[in-house]
Order: C-alpha cells, then structure tokens, then sequence
C-alpha cells in the first residue's frame, strides 16, 4: 500500500539561506575542526600513512631461508586451492648440487607465476602451504604500469620481505 | 555313482551376502570376483602378484576362527561366513595403520603419490586419529632418495616394506634386480647390481608401490594426481595394442598407467609404451597443412591444401595409396575407398610397416620377450592385413606420378621414390623434408577407432585429446574435398575417424 507523504514549506525553507546552512552543517563543522583547530580527517599521502592492521593482506611474497633457496617445494596446494585461479606452478627437481640440505628441498619450482590482477587477497594459499612458503605481505601499493608487471615471477615474488613488511 | 547332476557351487558369506567362489580361491580372490573387495584393504596383495601375506591389512573376521585371518591367503571354504568390517577387524587395521606411519614421514604434499596413494585413503578409513609414537620418526640420511635406474626414483623413508615390487622383479618380469637387506624397521630396498634396475617393465613398479616410495622419473613432479582426467584407452606402442590409462589435463597427457586386460596385457605395460605418448607431443610435429613452395615447406590453410591436393589427384595417372599400419581399420578402409572416387586414375593401395628392422607383414612379428614387447612397432598390422591390403613391394610396384602416405606416427618413412610424394598423417619436420605437402592427421590419442592387435584381438579405442592445432580427421578432410573445396573444410561438420 503506498503511503502518500506531505512536506508542508516552514519559515526556514522560505528563506532559503537557513535551509542552506542546515544542509551544510557536516560540511562547516568539518571546514571549522580543519582550519581552526587543526583536527584533519584526510592524510598527506604519501608523505604520512595510514596503520593498517597486521593481518592486512598486500602483496605476496615467498620466504627464503639463510641460503636464500625459497621455502616452496611446488606442492601446489596454493593453486589447488586459489578460488581466483591466479596461481600458475611448473614443478621440477632442484640440481643436488644446488640443493644444500641434500634431499630435503628435492622439489622446487621451476616457475611461480600470481597474477596480481586475477589474485582476490583472500589468503587462502598462505592458509594451505605446508611450508610457510607463500604469504601475503602488508604492502598494498600495487599500482603497475602494465599488466606484464603485475604478474609475479618467482624472483620479484623470492624479494626481501622485513616481518611481514 | 555317476549322477547327471552337475555338483552345486561351494559358497562363502562375506558381509552377510551369499558369494560363490570356485575350488582354490582366497577369501580375497572370491570376494574380488563377486566386486565385494572394496571393503577389504591391501598393501602387499595385488592381483598380479603371488601372494605374501605380509601386510597384515586385509585381516578379515572368520566365523569359529579364533584370530583374525589374512583375506589374502585365507582359502575360501564352503559355508564360510566373513565379516569384513567388524569392530575387531576395524581395531586391527587401525593398529596396522598406526605401525606403518609410526615410521612413515609426513610429506604428503611434496609426494608425487598424494591423491592416489593407498597409504593415505587407507588411513583416512582405518587409521587412528592419533599415535602414541613420540620417538623420532626413521630416516634415512645417506639413501633417502636414489636413482634404482634412469627410469626409476627411489625414497626410502616412504617405503612400508610390503614388497610388492621385489616380487614382481621376481614372478613377473623374472630379472630379480630387487631384493631387501637387513631386517625389521632398517629393512631397505637395494638393488642386486650396482646398475640398478635393467628390465624393460620397470613403469609398473612405480605403478604397484602403494606408497610414493618408487616415482617414474618421467612423471615425477610434472603433475599432481588430482588435476589429471583418467581415460581409457590403447597404447599403439607395439602391435600389442595393451590398454592402458591416458591420464591428461587440457589437452595435455602427462602418463600412461596400465589397464587391467587379461586377454591383453593382464597387469601392465612396458616402458617403452609408457612413454609413447610423447612421440605425439613433441614441439616438431606438424599440426598445420604444408604446402611446398620451389624447395622448402611453407605454411598453409585447409582453404588452399584441399583444392590442391584435389587437383592433384585429378591430374594423376597412376596413383598409389601407401597405408601405415598404424592407421586405423576405419581410417585405412576410407580411404582406400574414397580417395579413387575423386579422379579416374588408376589408384594401388598397399600397406607400409618398415618398425623393427623392416616388418612388412604380422608373418614378421615376433615377441621379443616373455611378457608383452613385440617386433612390429605398430598398431594395426593385422587390422590391415584383414581389410585384404598388402604389403608394398618396392620392385614390383613401380612407374607412379602420384604417392600418398598416409600414417599415425608410428611406421617408418617408405624409401623414397621417383613420384610427386604427399604425406598425411602424424609427421615431423624433419621427417616431411622430402614431402610435396603435408596433410596433418590425428594421432591415435585424438581420434577413435579401432585395431586389431597380434592376437587378433579387435579393440576400440576412444578420443582422449583434442586434436594439436589445425590437425585434421580423415573424414573431415574427405568431406572438406566432397565439398568442391569452396567451402572450408573445418566448417564441414563430422566426427572423427
């Protein structure tokens, strides 16, 4: 059933500069807390940042131990689980020469490929590696400037990552 | 004495279902032939092995038997009543189970065998949630992983010691390259001889161990198990013809596993099939219609190949149709059949083998060992021979302007001759040097029909993959010429042959 209202016209409407300052009251509350006591609501980025959360999901990254070999062993169980689909492995088996722990890290990637424009930061690799290989970083500036670039190779994703940056 | 009535099938009960077995059965056998022996698990029993006993998994409750009895190597007897699921025989596994992982390490993901390993399923059924085992696990630091030949990968921290691969190096394939050393839980597989294994069955072994403790190196880490799509199919390797698994994903196959065919191949195949689908893979195989332009090969369209092989055949007196027995009973009938109806020349067809230092007919073939390896390297030798095609004699056949050879990657290259020379089929590059033009074909994984193996066994075998790139089905380039070539050949609907 429709409900028919009625606005009936009061004095303010009538002189229109009332009814003005009324509708802008948020924003004249807002310009006075900024140009007189200086309590900004908006940030100088870049030159000051925000605190995010530090389970805020960025950028991944793959660990590495002390001899800088990447933790991952290709297990796929990222791209199993990748509700995007952006996780592309190609496994294959690491030279013993270069594999300093003998067969501990036989099984290497050969390519590890995420497509950052695909990848939704669910965290659900990083939930699903049995290595603590993959994880996602708190770095949230991804802006590229070509698609190329916002597919992560192994080495750009092998990066030195502080904590969880 | 003599009754005309024939005496009634002994019977056992497993499960509280009546299940006839003949004389000479395990529990096991009779639960196997009445499709019962899912609920029975087993590490050292397989069908094609003698049987060990060892595993202690396939316990099974017998009714007035006081323990517990191994379903593998109990014989059935009549009015025997089984219970496969019993609370007793449910403890029982779970303690096998909590045995074998005492030892067995954790490393699921990184084991080629996770998804199919029976180790894991088994556990997932039967095993205990939790161990009482707080020592260190078993480790070998030294052999942890070895090569037991250039096919096969050995980690021995997996291994569960039910050697089912020793006894098939022994019962099977009769070359005894693997034995254990040592006892109880230092138990270790080696190999008699420093060289390793040696057979040329040793894909099975991979195919057998319940565990990841043996990988083939050829598929080891290119794939996880539960991406792949298992189909059947028949490997074309040998005139054999095993069945066999083509495990692929988009298009791709990664392995071949054997099939169960007792008429065939019984259990397994050999390496040399097992690998075969490569052959069919490989950067060098032409899937786009070559045309020849002065002295090279140049790409091509349908558009333009199908008239101009049309106009070829018109152009022609003598034309002979040179048939690989490796095609199909269907693909060599059509066209030895429907090619003569597009010109008036005269058409010879004739069949080419030219595998196995020149076979030319199945008379040549020859098993090379006891179990499955054949002489004849193609598929369908006898399948030709039975659509009355024979053999090309190179001295007697002679005097042609027009030769077409056909094949499905598998036949030789015919010695090459004084006629304008066409290939169509399965071909690489360097094999097509000599050619006027390619007609790329399907090869046998991309197409369906049949062959008849050594035996006179007539299989069928069905479509696993996608055809590679602009490659063709006979029946489609034949319709495509039907059609006056101003149509497209790909437009032509049809099903492959």
């Amino acid at each position: 059933m429709t409900k028919i209202v009625t606005h009936k016209e009061g004095a303010l409407d009538k002189y229109y500069i009332p009814a003005l300052i009324v509708g802008l009251k948020v924003t004249l509350k807002q310009f006075y807390k900024t140009l007189f006591l200086g309590q900004s609501t908006t940030i100088n980025y870049p030159e000051e940042r925000r605190e995010y959360s530090q389970r805020f999901r960025g950028e991944h990254f793959i660990s590495v131990d002390p001899q800088k070999t990447e933790n991952c062993t290709a297990c796929y169980l990222c791209q199993t689980v990748c509700p995007a689909d952006c996780i592309t492995i190609v496994a294959g088996e690491r030279p013993e020469d270069a594999n300093p722990y003998g067969v501990k890290k036989e099984k290497r990637p050969v390519s590890f490929d995420i497509d950052a424009l695909r990848c939704c930061f669910c965290g659900f690799c990083e939930e699903a590696c049995p290595k603590d290989a993959i994880k996602l970083s708190r770095n949230y500036e991804l802006a590229t400037l070509n698609r190329e670039t916002a597919v992560y190779d192994l080495d750009h994703l092998k990066r030195e990552v502080k904590g969880r940056g | 004495m003599t009754t005309s009535e024939a005496p009634a099938k002994p019977k056992l009960t497993i499960d509280g279902q009546a299940v006839e077995f003949q004389p000479g059965d395990t529990i096991m056998k009779a639960a196997e032939r009445a499709r019962m022996d899912g609920t029975i698990p087993r590490f050292c029993y397989h069908p094609g092995l003698p049987v060990a006993g060892t595993c202690r998994m396939c316990t099974v409750e017998v009714e007035k038997a006081p323990k517990l009895m191994t379903a593998c190597s109990t014989p059935a007897a009549d009015g025997m009543v089984v219970l496969t699921q019993s609370d007793r025989v449910r403890k029982s596994r779970s303690g096998v189970m909590e045995f074998l992982l005492a030892n067995h390490p954790l490393d699921c993901p990184v084991c080629d065998q996770a998804g199919e390993c029976s180790l894991q399923d088994y556990n997932y059924e039967y095993g205990p949630s939790k161990s009482h085992f707080v020592e260190d696990k078993r480790v070998w630091k030294e052999a942890t992983t070895k090569r037991l030949s250039d096919k096969l990968t050995l980690n021995m921290n997996r291994c569960i010691h039910c050697e089912r691969c020793v006894r098939f190096t022994e019962d099977v394939t009769k070359t005894h390259e693997l034995l254990m050393d040592n006892r109880a839980w230092r138990k270790e597989l080696t190999t008699a001889l420093d060289e390793g294994l040696f057979n040329d069955y040793q894909g099975n072994v991979a195919d057998i161990c319940p565990v990841g403790a043996i990988t083939f190196n050829d598929f080891r880490f290119h794939k996880r198990v539960w991406f792949l799509k298992e189909k059947t199919g028949i490997c074309d390797g040998c005139a054999k013809g095993c069945s066999i698994y083509a495990d692929e994903e988009k298009d791709t196959v990664y392995r071949y596993r054997a099939r169960f065919n007792k008429d065939v191949n019984d259990h397994w195949i050999c390496d040399e099939g097992r690998v075969s689908f490569h052959t069919y893979q490989q950067a060098d195989r032409i899937v786009q219609p070559l045309l020849t332009a002065g002295s090279t090969l140049n790409a091509t369209s349908w558009e333009t190949l199908v008239p101009w092989f049309t106009n070829e055949l018109k152009k022609a007196r003598r034309v002979l149709i040179l048939i690989g027995t490796d095609a199909s009973s269907e693909e060599a009938a059509t066209i030895a059949q429907v090619l003569p109806s597009f010109s008036s020349a005269d058409f010879v067809v004739r069949s080419w083998n030219g595998t196995g230092d020149g076979v030319r007919t199945s008379a040549d073939d020859a098993p090379l060992d006891h179990l499955l390896r054949r002489r004849d390297q193609t598929s369908n030798t006898r399948g030709i021979e039975g659509l009355g095609i024979k053999p090309w004699n190179e001295a007697q056949d002679q005097n042609f302007d027009l030769a077409i050879y056909f094949r499905s990657g598998r036949a030789t290259l015919p010695p090459s001759m004084a006629a304008k020379e066409i290939a169509w089929g399965v071909f690489s590059l360097a094999e097509a040097q000599r050619f006027a033009a390619v007609l790329p074909g399907l090869s046998t994984l991309e197409k369906f029909g049949t062959y008849t193996n050594c035996d006179q066994i007539t299989q069928s075998f069905e479509t696993v993959v996608k055809g590679l790139g602009g490659s063709a089905s006979v029946r489609k380039i034949l319709d495509g010429m039907k059609l006056k070539s101003n149509t497209p050949v790909r437009e032509v609907a049809g099903d492959t042959i």
